[in-house]
């Protein structure tokens, strides 16, 4: 696996914190140990839907050693409290008030001395539910009597510019439009207008390091250190609930155990911080696995998707109606339902395009963030789809998608022409590396014994955030060192590592010269989200400005200082000199210390704009489009109907490729985040109560999972200055590539994720008893 | 991963409790001698990270499926989430702190993580390093399918698995090489 190295750049591949990584020393939240720290519990609810008839934790409270106890009774009679938080509808309230609508909601909050003393007091905390109907499916939510989760219209807070807000009423949390060409037209102008439903399941993110949170409250002025991706929509959340200005709210991210998604937003900083306001002490609050699960979920999805092509291929209209499961809760459900109902668009230069994406409330957990955002259920459906129609109308897969690839010039599904596209090319690596050799739908599968082979594909278009904003500071120290400060979090993606490798070629410094800071919102500047693979890029912006802005500092001074013109100085290795004179330079330490600056100062703000009309969709929806394409060959057991991932092959465009370990690194990640939602990750729900929450029943991909062989094409762009994320592009192709190659190894056409061996075999005996009378001489080796 | 050691065989003996009723346990810890104090509930796991504060080991699924609690106990890797401490006492415990010479020197396997960049966030490292440590111990010589079904027990979530892969292989060479 490689992946060319770059002469010209800081010639720096691997992470800066290394040591600290194999030491065991990194220093996550869940590390920190504060004088006088209590420790919380949540108690969590046992019902679905039901009205808190009575709750009473008189007994919880007079247990020794326990500090402080929060019911949503304490929190109704408190006028210096806003108790409600969520990143667009704050419908979610910091423990439950008068209902709950969740199993596992938290119904109280206890801090204790330690552990145990918080876990008795739980025991001791009563509560009477009054059950309520509850809804767990997208049906019966939608169903016309059924029974709402909430009521009366949502509380809005302060807009994202990028979110359009149409909540419909009924358990509809929000409805996104998008209407492009005319797809009646479209519809009237086709050959061929094929419809089929995909559906996916809600999946949990699983980041080693579960939700964890310090909170510390004295004095009107709130500390939280939490493993959050987002520190600045907690601070101003926190500053909503407790009235505060945001000058009095500080958020610290120590470095993550992982992210994925399930740390965008607040989530347990809220009870956490309430707990320590009312404890007067400090309050570490940790999550079990089991509370994880329920903290927040990928978004189970059902896409109902009709599409329409001409006799030769081309795509010529395409509807899709996408529900997604959004859980009890809103969370960022309002938005992603955006990216996942334009994404299903796909990278296709589609004329007549119209989608209707919604976010519907039940009463199971939140869903919110996964990495892939909405693309990973957009994808399955479309590439998935894309076989089924290459198949019907009797062509090659690869060909088909060739045919309708996004060209520059083309407009995206949200109106904007299509820039830097690269699918041809990606697809073209991928198919060539895994040997993508298409001898008709009927070919046989390759095939040893109860054991068959077969290659699929697939290729997606994803966006990032826009608009966006990040900004950064640089500070250019007396011994010629820099610091940057910035608010992008560190989870594993290496951003600490990329950020100082951007700073040190801007100012011709090595990467050990460089420090980057931990996110501390009374220090560091703002950033909107460490999300949508758009840190790289839109930080990177931010803090090469900022040491521009150094730059040009620097050589003023220095020019001052070497009595020369700016023009006439370059910066080599920490050091300025006049070009054409190597006897005549200065340190960078030297110009601080003699013009008595003190330090440099640089200041960087990066934005992009765009947007999205509310009623058609269409605007600007990305500011540049990430692209990946994906080749598996599976080895399917027809006797047990499990599926192997024999080999995969990735391909992704990422512009220039900062960090060349860490880009592999990421992509690597994503093939076995893929592996996962391909072929075993669910969250098995009963009534609202989750089956599967734990790691001995909720399998991750393990290292024997992974494909025997993995290759990746990782496309670079030559200018230095093109970054695109690729934190999350490699993923949502993995998923439709594997179900592309398990159906030309088996026939079946497994629309629902994950492909488990049940479900294939299953449509063994269905394509079996279809082919032969005689179904009935096929041995049942079917689900337990 | 093996399981973890019972008490031989032998009865507990009923052991003296402080007055909050803990017991005073002597633990061998990366070779040095540490007096703790524990409930006979609380897990090696426990006691490692809130007493000893070695905070490299932790805790990632609590019930023994995500290695990232692996610890040495006499040389093999065992989940410390499911490992009570009091069972702990005369047994010999290596945790990721140990891993370190004492002069900052690192373990070869360590240097070949770092070398592969064989981490993302890093939380499930030491779990990896350790079992990877005990693979080593065992079979100096395993192949790459060896190394995958050792480590089948550890889960990183990143999934920086090809790295991982490559540094254990990588590991096993600078070990060989050693005098």
């Amino acid at each position: 696996m490689s992946v060319p190295r770059r002469a010209d750049g800081a010639g720096f591949s691997g992470m800066v914190d290394a040591l600290a990584r194999v030491t065991g020393r990194v220093g996550y939240t869940i590390d920190l140990e504060l004088p006088g720290m209590l420790h919380a519990k949540l108690l969590r609810s046992v019902a679905a839907h039901a009205r808190i008839a009575r709750i009473d934790a008189s007994r919880a409270r007079r247990l020794p050693g326990v500090v402080a106890v929060v019911t949503g009774e304490d929190l109704a009679g408190r006028s210096d409290l806003f108790p409600w938080f969520g990143p667009i509808f704050r419908d979610q309230p910091i423990v439950a008030i008068d209902k709950v609508r969740f199993v596992g909601e938290p119904v109280a909050a206890v801090a204790a001395v330690d552990l145990d003393t918080a876990q008795e007091a739980l025991g001791l905390i009563e509560v009477e539910y009054e059950e309520l109907p509850a809804v767990f499916t997208l049906d019966e939510a939608l169903a016309e009597d059924a029974p709402l989760l909430h009521e009366g219209p949502p509380r809005l807070g302060q807009a994202f510019p990028d979110v359009i807000v149409n909540p419909e009423g009924g358990n509809v949390c929000n409805h996104f439009k998008l209407r492009k060409g005319d797809v009646d037209a479209g519809f009237a102008q086709a050959d061929h207008v094929f419809e089929d439903v995909f559906t996916s399941p809600a999946t949990q993110h699983v980041p080693l390091e579960t939700h964890a949170c310090v909170a510390a409250v004295a004095d009107g002025q709130i500390t939280v250190w939490a493993g959050t991706q987002i520190p600045f929509v907690v601070r101003s959340q926190l500053a909503e609930i407790f009235k505060l200005p945001l000058s009095r709210v500080r958020v610290i991210v120590p470095t993550l155990g992982g992210g994925y998604g399930a740390k965008c937003y607040p989530k347990i900083e809220p009870v956490a911080a309430l707990l320590a306001s009312v404890a007067r002490r400090p309050v570490k609050l940790h999550l079990t696995r089991e509370e994880e699960f329920v903290t927040i979920t990928k978004h189970a999805m059902r896409i109902r998707m009709r599409t329409g092509l001409l006799r030769d291929g081309t795509i010529v209209a395409r509807q899709s109606t996408c529900h997604f499961n959004t859980g009890a809760y809103a969370d960022i459900g309002p938005r992603l339902i955006k990216n996942g109902g334009y994404g299903t668009g796909g990278p296709h230069a589609i004329p007549n395009l119209r989608v209707d994406s919604y976010a519907v409330y039940t009463n199971l957990p939140p869903a919110g963030a996964f990495r892939g955002y909405g693309i990973n259920q957009a994808a399955w459906a479309y590439e998935t789809q894309m076989d089924m129609i290459a198949e019907r109308i009797g062509m090659d897969p690869y060909e088909l998608r060739m045919r309708n690839f996004l060209n520059d010039g083309d407009t995206v599904m949200t109106g904007e022409p299509m820039t830097d596209s690269h699918f041809h090319e990606l697809l073209d690596s991928v198919s060539s590396k895994i040997g993508w050799d298409f001898r008709g739908w009927d070919a046989e599968p390759e095939r040893r014994g109860s054991k068959v082979r077969a290659k699929g594909l697939s290729c997606i278009i994803k966006g990032t955030v826009t608009p966006s904003t990040s900004t950064a500071s640089a500070r250019l120290n007396d011994d010629g060192s820099l610091d940057v400060l910035t608010s992008a979090v560190e989870m594993g993606q290496g951003l600490k590592t990329a950020l100082a490798i951007l700073a040190g070629e801007r100012l011709s410094l090595p990467v050990r010269m460089v420090a980057v800071s931990e996110p501390d919102t009374a220090v560091t500047p703002y950033d909107q989200q460490t999300s949508s693979s758009r840190s790289s890029f839109s930080m990177g912006g931010a803090v090469t400005i900022a040491v521009e802005d150094v730059r040009r500092q620097l050589l003023e001074h220095a020019a001052e200082l070497l009595e020369v013109a700016v023009e006439d100085l370059e910066l080599e290795d920490g050091t300025v000199r006049v070009a054409g004179a190597p006897d005549r330079a200065i340190g960078y330490g030297q110009v601080i210390q003699r013009s008595r600056a003190g330090n440099l100062l640089g200041s960087g703000t990066f934005q992009t704009q765009g947007g999205l009309d509310p009623e058609t969709g269409q605007g600007i929806g990305s500011v540049h489009w990430h692209q990946a394409a994906g080749a598996a060959e599976v080895e399917v057991d027809l006797e047990t109907g499990r599926v192997e991932l024999l080999r995969y092959h990735a391909g992704v465009y990422a512009g220039r490729i900062i960090n060349p370990v860490q880009a592999e690194l990421q992509t690597e990640g994503n093939v076995a985040f893929g592996v996962g939602q391909a072929l075993f990750e669910e969250m098995v729900y009963d009534h609202g109560q989750l089956q599967n929450g734990n790691l001995g029943d909720y399998m991750i991909a393990s290292i024997k999972d992974m494909p025997a062989q993995l290759d990746l094409t990782i496309l670079e762009h030559p200018e230095p200055t093109e970054i695109h994320g690729i934190g999350e592009t490699s993923l949502p192709p993995v998923m439709p590539a594997i179900g592309n190659a398990v159906y030309r190894a088996t026939g079946v056409r497994v629309t629902d994720l994950p492909i488990t061996p049940e479900k294939v075999l299953r449509g063994l005996r269905e394509r079996h008893g279809r082919e032969t009378p005689a179904a009935g001489a096929v041995a049942d080796t079917g689900a337990p | 991963m093996t399981a973890p050691p019972a008490s031989n065989g032998q009865p507990l003996q009923a052991r003296a409790v402080d007055d909050e009723g803990r017991l005073v346990l002597t633990l061998r810890v990366n070779g040095q001698q540490h007096r703790v104090r524990a409930r006979t509930h609380h897990t090696l796991l426990e006691v490692l990270r809130d007493q000893l504060r070695l905070v490299g080991t932790r805790e990632g699924c609590g019930v023994g499926m995500c290695g990232a609690c692996t610890v040495l106990v006499d040389g093999n890797p065992v989940s410390s989430c499911l490992l009570l401490a009091a069972l702990c006492e005369g047994r010999e415990l290596v945790t990721v702190e140990g891993l370190q010479a004492d002069d900052g020197g690192l373990d070869p396997v360590q240097e070949a993580f770092v070398d592969h960049t064989a981490f993302q966030c890093s939380y499930c490292t030491p779990g990896f390093l350790l079992a990877a440590k005990a693979l080593l111990a065992e079979a100096p010589d395993p192949s790459a399918e060896e190394v995958k079904e050792y480590l089948a027990g550890n889960l990183c979530r990143c999934g920086s698995y090809v790295k991982i892969l490559d540094a254990v292989l990588d590991a096993k060479q600078r070990l060989s090489q050693q005098p």
